[in-house]
């Protein structure tokens, strides 16, 4: 087994000392190498990385892949979107002040330390512009060359937009969004099966009032990491729901914190897995709510099926309250299938794989709530 | 040959002896109605007769149309054209009634090597069914039995019974948990399946059903056997005198 140790120092000191062919120097290295040299890089164990083996990553995204190709031509997609969304590359200068003003603000490197590693390493990056207004055609954020991907997509106050987000393929991809007053934000994102190893990172900030929407369906790949922060001023609104489906040896890892930071904000999480083979999942879903954030309203169920006894979830709700007057409601549970409920659809005929496969569609469903996503996990009708 | 052919069965469940020898036999065009106290066995005929797992027949055969049914799955046995009208009704959160009465048609069109049936065509005899039974559309969407009533529960086994058009309809306490209204749109439904080339079991503790669906012959399940047989006027007797007068 590879020594994630090792592997972790090793990589801190190449990004501590060395100028890789990383992307242009469009912004000053320092930051993240002092943010790397004074809290270190995540190990195998600590506290955020205890069901997920980051040894792994390290060696397969940062030293045994180096030699691959980063992505070709062909498997590159692109961020595309209405024609009045500005989609530009890090590197041209007619972005440099929105990227100035809001990159990196959306997650503390303190908690979040594979961001450092991220801008050092970068190969692509983009910068989307949401103006005003309701945006009936989407913003896609397609498969994207190069291994470390940063996206950021400012919404303007007042504007509604949907981003479809397919995420595979990389070995970490940043993605912020800072929503404005009043906007809304529709994220669908789709994570379909692999053989990789993928750790994802997606910082929001919502602004007064705003509301982020999040439906996540996921596969899961040789290691698939998803680190979810999001920040809401007053009155802002978070809506997670997420739904995944375990086969084989698959590693799945959700870590969503949802951080109330003043008065009047509504956030619900809603976590549906199946597992099965000998997947694992993981999903720490937490609820952080500051002093001060009274009248908070937020919620988390959290519901898996093992669909194999070689299967494993850890699921464990976080709830850190520091205001008194709020609403906060959390529930976990694992379980099996129905054997009842199985039994029943076998009387009317229904033999046993189909049986399954119906309850495990009706679970998942609650979850997966749009066609492509349900599709994305086999469920359709 | 009998529709179903129940010969010497012997039945326990967790090591304790429930059927201790039990004949019973249903022609095509008969409605049978299976009596007795609680604790006799009744439901305990009705699940295993339709393969419910956690039974173990220790001794005897059930067959129907001579295919014995001793080894053969659940879905097997309705695939034979049983079907068992739950006592309890498992509720499945998430799977609409409409999605899950079509699954059911489609396994058994499957299994007789035909086609599914069209969606509009099997609509609109799901919706007719369910009309029958006063159940309005909303009802068929809504989860398989999730925060159903007692009653809507009953009538979702009929609604099933009615477009799976079974050969032997088993109905587990089917009347219970009814009020008198729900009772004759149930009754209304079994009359209208029964055909001369069907039969019907009835399972049940009172005879109250047994007014709106008439039965050719009644028996009395104490003990774990079946200790007398009649016509319907055994279930008067019973519902004037109780079970004290049957000696086992």
């Amino acid at each position: 087994m590879p020594g994630s140790t090792a592997d972790a120092t090793a990589l801190a000191q190449r990004l501590l000392h060395e100028d890789g062919p990383g992307y242009a120097s469009w912004r000053g290295r320092r930051r993240y190498r002092q943010a790397i040299a004074n809290i270190g890089l995540p190990q195998h164990r600590s506290e955020a990385w205890r069901h997920t083996n980051i040894g792994r990553w390290y060696q397969a995204a940062c030293v045994a892949s180096e030699q691959q190709a980063a992505g070709t031509a062909d498997e590159a997609g692109a961020v595309t979107g209405p024609a009045d969304v500005q989609v530009a590359d890090f590197g041209e200068a007619e972005v440099q002040a929105l990227a100035e003003a809001h990159l990196g603000t959306t997650v503390a490197l303190a908690r979040q330390p594979l961001a450092a590693v991220n801008a050092l390493l970068l190969e692509t990056g983009f910068v989307a512009h949401v103006p005003p207004g309701t945006h009936s055609e989407p913003v896609r954020i397609g498969p994207l060359a190069g291994r470390f991907q940063h996206l950021l997509v400012v919404v303007a106050a007042g504007a509604e937009v949907t981003l479809l987000e397919e995420a595979a393929g990389y070995a970490h991809r940043f993605v912020e969004i800072v929503i404005g007053n009043g906007a809304r934000v529709e994220h669908r994102r789709r994570q379909a099966g692999s053989t990789t190893h993928e750790c994802s990172l997606l910082g929001v900030r919502v602004a007064e009032h705003g509301r982020y929407a999040l439906a996540q369906s996921c596969r899961g790949a040789a290691l698939r990491r998803n680190d979810v922060e999001i920040q809401l001023a007053g009155g802002a609104e978070a809506t997670v729901t997420s739904a995944w489906r375990l086969a084989e040896e698959e590693h799945l890892d959700n870590q969503v914190a949802v951080h109330h930071l003043a008065p009047g904000g509504r956030s619900r999480q809603t976590y549906r897995g199946v597992v099965g083979g000998q997947a694992r999942a993981i999903i720490d879903g937490h609820i952080h709510i500051a002093a001060g954030a009274n009248g908070t309203d937020a919620a988390l169920s959290t519901k898996n099926l093992i669909a194999d006894s070689r299967a494993a979830v850890f699921a464990k709700p976080v709830l850190e309250i520091h205001a008194s007057d709020v609403r906060c409601a959390h529930g976990a549970t694992v379980g099996t299938l129905d054997e009842a409920a199985i039994h029943y659809l076998r009387s009317r005929g229904i033999d046993e794989r189909a049986a399954r496969e119906l309850l495990v569609r009706g679970f998942l469903r609650e979850a997966a709530a749009d066609a492509e996503g349900q599709a994305l996990l086999g469920l359709a009708a | 040959m009998s529709l179903l052919s129940v010969r010497g069965l012997r039945v326990e469940a967790a090591g304790e002896p429930i059927l201790n020898g039990l004949d019973l036999d249903v022609a095509a065009g008969e409605v049978h109605a299976v009596m007795g106290p609680n604790g006799a066995g009744k439901s305990t005929l009705a699940n295993v007769l339709a393969g419910h797992p956690g039974f173990d027949v220790t001794a005897g055969s059930m067959a129907m149309a001579g295919e014995d049914l001793g080894e053969r799955s659940p879905e097997e046995r309705a695939h034979l054209g049983l079907f068992l009208a739950f006592q309890y009704p498992v509720e499945i959160p998430g799977v609409s009634n409409m999605e899950f009465l079509k699954a059911a048609v489609d396994a058994q069109a499957k299994q007789a090597g035909q086609e599914a049936p069209p969606a509009v065509d099997f609509i609109r005899r799901t919706r007719q069914a369910a009309d029958q039974l006063g159940l309005d559309a909303a009802f068929l969407k809504r989860g398989v039995n999730e925060g159903f009533s007692g009653g809507e529960k009953k009538r979702n086994e009929i609604l099933q019974m009615l477009l799976l058009a079974p050969k032997l309809a088993v109905l587990d306490e089917t009347d219970s948990g009814l009020d008198i209204d729900a009772l004759k749109v149930v009754a209304d439904g079994i009359n209208a399946f029964r055909s001369a080339d069907n039969g019907v079991l009835l399972v049940t503790h009172y005879q109250r059903l047994l007014n709106y669906v008439v039965p050719d012959h009644v028996h009395v399940l104490a003990g774990g056997r079946i200790v007398r047989s009649g016509d319907s006027s055994l279930a008067h007797r019973l519902e004037a005198e109780g079970y004290a007068w049957i000696d086992g």
